[in-house]
């Protein structure tokens, strides 16, 4: 089976982070855990 | 819902709160509330962590390379931040935890 040939992720650069940015591009995400099962 | 946020006032991060940076960015931890969030990219990273370094948040968010243009996403970010207790306004009594 030949290998699938692994590519280094792309360096995270402003620039590459402005062009993902848009007007209604939320950059946080709250979870909350209260009542997960296995969470202390 | 619509989230204001002050970007002239002083903040910083929550006594309460862990940080730990990630690959997309960082993960944030909350003790007293439980609450999780997640910071999506590193520069809305390098912004919280830098904010107690600055007289203000517009301040932090320059200084960390966002443009003008940039500015309300990241303030809508910070409003979401501040709106679970993630971050909080600075004092001139506040000390760094």
């Amino acid at each position: 089976m030949a290998e699938v040939p692994t590519t280094a992720l792309p360096t995270t650069g402003h620039e590459a982070e402005t062009d993902a940015l848009a007007s209604d591009e939320l950059l946080v995400e709250e979870v909350s855990i209260d009542g997960m099962c296995g969470v202390y | 819902m619509a989230l204001t946020f002050d970007l002239d006032r002083a903040w910083r991060v929550d006594p309460r709160v862990s940080l730990r940076p990630e690959p997309f960015g960082a993960l944030l931890y909350h003790f007293g509330t439980r609450r999780l969030s997640f910071l999506k990219n590193q520069t809305v990273l390098a912004v919280v962590r830098s904010l107690d370094g600055h007289p203000s948040a517009r301040a932090a968010c320059l200084a960390c390379g966002v443009t003008e243009a940039e500015l309300p996403v990241y303030a809508r970010a910070l409003a979401a931040l501040a709106s679970s207790n993630m971050i909080s306004e600075r004092t001139p009594h506040d000390t760094r935890a």
